[in-house]
């Protein structure tokens, strides 16, 4: 894209969109509060299967995403919001105000139609309906605010032909091991997106991010069974976290080509593990970074969001263990062993990283457990409101396009003091899971089942046999308050695809811990 | 959103100038407009709450270039292009595309046929034309139903009921243009079609009801918008009090929902070709064999008659097919793009994987959707396999009270969660959370109701498909979230299924 940048469109926004949005809302009588959220993506990619290559990504492209506020004659309040995928036309700054009017007129008559249907139903219903007579939303000065990416080699400058050779590379030396490598894919990406947040109110919000991923999926098989395995290395940063890797304290990767073959290696070893016969008992278990960062995600970050704690996604994604009314929650209540801190912070170098969220909210630290206790939840404006709580900046889309939900950050458990090599030798027999696989949870996430890629005996503090196909079986309170032991070695994992909303928002996060114990169930195969 | 014609305009006009690119041996031009309309809706009688949280549309319109090298037959790149059907986007496409150029030694070309289609019908579907109010209308429908329903009920006169209702309703619509040096056709389609689920609970009694519909007319959503507010609030002030049966092995019935559940992440995605040639299918070197119970049949059906989802070609431009996935439980087809068919014909392991009776199979690219995360066709996706009006029938099937009689004592499941392939798909290990809308089965008839959530189930899909105790007369329609398939299956009954207690939330 020599000759239209879409990137330009940041600055045409900068100096007029402030205007565009003052327009809209003094020339719409009924309007009562209108956003805009803009992004410019450059994205590069490439991926090879079994050693061979499969396809290389080049794109730049833009999308708008629009909320309007509307209020009918009755007082009802409607809500509309429009999003498009505007691509090129982002580049020319008549034809991108011009969307943006068409985008914010169309959400405005959607927020109409929505009011004049509430507030025919709330005249009907009268005390019936006494629940929709308002959501407040919690209010925030304008800001005004620019961020830039952090990246060593800027990802609109990476030719794709790097990306294609780095994945091609990878997937050749997994499948250079052999035979038992019965199929890989590796892909490699880099991408910068630049975000734009205007708000009726005067809020310009200027966010640039670097994005770097490799993934990689095996199927190993051997005389003995078989062995899926999936992973992610993920960094906000350029394409030398791949190519080189990252050695960064919390979230260290390696390069890609040498985390393809580790994983290929495990996924090979695996394959000619034997399945775990899981005692019929509850057992010691000794869990991972790795592993908790999924138990991190699945049990306490999206327990904590608070538009699932308040039934909002009741249809979906469930409900919250922590909350089951205002007046009945779990809020300064011990749900988990004095051990146990969790948090979620934006601020962290992690692959959740953010300043501040698609409402214009400063991102900030969120502790979730404290010694045990609960004690906050992740949310956006309305949700504080309801809650009776500052905004912790915790509203975002996974698209320019989407309406922002309540989403993790850099979520994880704290660590502690006790090293991890410590915290397996004191166990005189149980077992030790390591590495996440794919979670299954209960529908306020009060009970999960989570599976690992490996899990080993421990005997006499000893790690022994290796078995595949096992999982950690659990009520979540159950499994919180039996931690006895944390370590001290936190480590962030990229998380490359949360899946929430309607239709589906696939986020990137990071979530963690460091090694834990605690007792539990296994399932095996 | 465009039009067909303009759509169609642009894929001939690119055409035109992509077949006079000397460096190309040939090239295909995929655009779409496509939209998806939503109203969220999010009612809670304790909470504050917007009753619709909102009113939304997402558009996605563009195209995408595909092209193959004259240097080599096998070199070939795509790139996508977002909001603009121009002679100045294709060049600017094309230029990306030949810099994504990689040499796959499998790249089979781009589907060829000599013979044009017949031209499509006009757009019939009303809902092509719906407007927000329409939605808004409806949206607003199902929770003024919902809450009439509710205020006859003496658990309305609590002062904390806390009534809950969530869900949507959603209308897809789509329509796509294809252009290729391999057809003598610009080739289009177009779809429309909304879904509606909504979940109501009462968790003053922990009660949890569902409702949901598919269809493919305006008319059927302001039907559906009348009922299910209400019936979704019925069945939750029915199953108020629930149980919570201890762990143990059990004879169940799975209800259409749960069926539904476990075909969308189980067994579908282990039946496409790109499955076996990973080597991650459940009937990995099974093809032929018989991997359901002989009264099973599994099938994927564009041009269903009562289907919600209605394609005429896929997204590489060839017909959509009726697939025959399972028949008399054999495993008779797989759902294929054209890359992956050929891929897996040409496969040096292919005898392994797919089995003796494989040998000599061929695979019709039938099933090759471009599909967003809303289910619609999308410009910028790359051509996956998928099915449509997926529907599930069984030889034999018997009417819901006989179904009870089988199970005699057990428990009928309505309504499952997050069930997914706990060991990786090829084991077929999977395990999720029983959610609603499930009862107590005592001397072959319901009894009383489950607390929602008060079990898991772990269990392999062999369990529930080798050998059912019984199977439903009739294919019910089924929404799973996230799916962009439309689900039509009977309900199933299976001994030994291993449920395990959750305990409640404090």
């Amino acid at each position: 894209m020599a000759d239209r940048d879409l990137f330009d469109a940041i600055d045409f926004l900068r100096r007029e969109g402030d205007a565009l949005m003052r327009r809209f809302v003094r020339s719409h009588r009924a309007a009562a509060w209108a956003e805009l959220r803009f992004e410019a993506v450059s994205h590069r990619s490439g991926a090879a299967i079994n050693g061979e290559p499969r396809e290389g990504n080049e794109t730049e492209t833009a999308a708008i995403g629009v909320t309007v506020h509307a209020e009918d004659r009755s007082g009802a309040i409607g809500h509309g919001h429009t999003g498009a995928e505007i691509g090129r036309l982002a580049a020319e700054p008549t034809r991108l105000a011009r969307a943006v009017r068409a985008a914010l007129e169309e959400a405005y008559e959607r927020a109409r139609a929505s009011a004049r249907e509430k507030g025919a139903l709330m005249s009907r219903l009268g005390a019936r309906a006494a629940a929709l007579a308002g959501v407040v939303v919690a209010e925030r000065a304008p800001v005004r605010a620019e961020v830039a990416a952090v990246y060593q080699r800027d990802p609109r400058a990476i030719d794709v032909d790097e990306l294609k050779r780095i994945a091609l590379d990878a997937s050749r030396a997994a499948a250079g091991l052999g035979d038992e490598i019965a199929y890989n894919w590796v892909g490699a990406t880099t991408e910068l997106r630049h975000e734009v947040f205007l708000d009726s109110a005067g809020s310009f919000i200027s966010q640039a991010f670097a994005f770097s991923q490799g993934d990689c999926y095996v199927v190993a098989q051997s005389g003995e069974g078989h062995q899926e395995s999936y992973d992610t290395i993920g960094q906000q940063r350029g394409f030398e976290c791949l190519e080189t890797g990252w050695r960064g304290e919390l979230m260290p990767n390696a390069d890609l080509g040498r985390f393809a073959v580790e994983l290929a290696q495990e996924a090979r070893e695996l394959a000619a593990a034997p399945v775990l016969k899981p005692p019929d008992r509850e057992v010691v278990v000794v869990s991972d970074p790795h592993f908790n960062a999924l138990v991190a995600h699945e049990i306490v970050g999206h327990p904590s969001e608070a538009d699932r704690a308040l039934k909002m996604e009741a249809a979906y994604a469930g409900r919250s263990w922590f909350l089951r009314s205002l007046a009945d929650n779990q809020l300064g209540r011990q749900v988990g062993s004095t051990l146990l801190s969790a948090c979620s912070d934006p601020s962290l170098d992690g692959y959740g990283h953010y300043r501040y969220d698609h409402e214009g909210t400063p991102g900030r630290r969120v502790m979730h457990l404290e010694r045990g206790n609960f004690t906050g939840f992740l949310n956006s404006r309305a949700t504080a409101a309801a809650l009776g709580v500052e905004p912790n900046g915790s509203a975002r889309a996974s698209e320019g396009w989407h309406v922002p939900l309540i989403r993790m950050s850099n979520t994880f458990f704290m660590p502690g003091e006790t090293p991890p090599e410590r915290i397996i030798a004191e166990v005189e027999r149980g077992y030790y899971v390591c590495g996440h696989a794919i979670p299954s949870i209960a529908e306020s996430r009060e009970n999960f089942r989570i599976s690992a890629r490996r899990v080993y005996e421990i005997e006499n503090g000893r790690i022994g046999r290796l078995y595949r196909s096992g999982s950690v079986i659990s009520d979540s309170r159950s499994f919180f308050m039996n931690v006895d032991a944390v370590g001290n070695d936190l480590r962030l994992i990229a998380i490359p695809n949360c899946g929430k909303g309607q239709p589906m928002q696939v986020k990137r996060m990071s979530n963690g811990g460091p090694t834990m114990r605690s007792r539990a169930r296994l399932g095996g195969g | 959103m465009r039009s067909v014609a303009e759509i169609r305009g642009f894929a001939l006009e690119g055409a035109r100038v992509l077949s006079q690119e000397k460096d190309l041996a040939g090239f295909e031009i995929f655009a779409s407009t496509a939209e998806h309309r939503i109203a969220r809706l999010s009612y809670t009688s304790d909470i504050p709450c917007r009753g619709v949280e909102e009113m939304k549309s997402l558009h996605a319109d563009g195209f995408q270039v595909r092209i193959v090298m004259c240097r080599d037959g096998h070199e070939t790149g795509g790139a996508a292009e977002a909001g603009e059907f121009t002679l100045s986007a294709l060049r600017d496409a094309l230029g990306r595309a030949r810099r994504a150029t990689v040499v796959d030694p499998h790249f089979p070309g781009f589907p060829h046929q000599p013979r044009k289609l017949a031209a499509p019908p006009p757009e019939l579907r009303d809902l092509a034309r719906a407007s927000d109010a329409m939605l808004a209308a409806c949206a607003w429908r199902v929770i003024g139903g919902a809450l009439d329903a509710y205020g006859r009920d003496a658990a309305a006169q609590r002062e904390h009921p806390g009534l809950v209702l969530g869900g949507d309703v959603s209308i897809i619509r789509d329509r796509i243009a294809i252009a290729s040096s391999g057809f003598p056709d610009v080739r289009t389609d177009a779809g429309a079609h909304f879904s509606s689920s909504v979940t109501a609970l009462v968790e003053s009694l922990d009660a949890k009801g569902t409702a949901g519909a598919l269809g493919g007319s305006v008319a059927e959503m302001r039907e559906a918008s009348v009922s299910m507010g209400r019936d979704a609030v019925r069945r939750a002030l029915a199953s108020g009090g629930g149980v919570r049966p201890r762990s143990g092995s059990y004879r169940v019935v799975l209800g259409p929902q749960p069926v539904a559940e476990i075909l969308n992440y189980m067994v579908m995605g282990s039946l496409t070709t790109g499955a076996f040639h990973a080597a991650s299918s459940a009937y990995h070197g099974r093809f032929g064999a018989r991997v359901m119970d002989e009264r099973l049949s599994l099938v994927d059906d564009p041009a269903a008659r009562t289907g919600a989802v209605h394609r005429r070609i896929t997204c590489e431009g060839l017909p959509a097919a009726k697939v025959e996935l399972v028949r008399d439980g054999r495993l008779v087809g797989l759902l294929s793009n054209h890359y992956d068919a050929h891929r897996l014909e040409s496969d040096d392991h292919r005898a392994e994987k797919l089995g003796p009776s494989g040998a000599g199979m061929t695979f019709a690219a039938a099933s090759g959707y471009r599909l967003g995360e809303g289910g619609g066709r999308r410009f910028d996706a790359h051509p996956g396999a998928a099915g449509t009006n997926v529907i599930f029938r069984a030889r034999g099937g018997v009417a819901p009270a006989a179904m009870m009689r089988a199970v005699g004592e057990g428990v009928y499941i309505g309504r499952i969660w997050y069930t997914y392939p706990i060991n990786g798909q090829r084991a077929g290990d999977f395990t999720c959370t029983v959610t609603g809308d499930s009862w107590m089965i005592r001397n072959g008839e319901l009894a009383e109701p489950l607390a929602p959530n008060c079990v898991r189930i772990s269990a392999n899909i062999a369990q529930v498909f080798d050998a059912p105790l019984a199977a439903g007369s009739r294919a019910m329609p089924a929404i799973v979230w996230g799916s962009p398939e439309a689900y039509y299956v009977a309900p199933i009954a299976v001994a030994d299924i291993a449920l395990a207690e959750v305990a409640p939330t404090a």
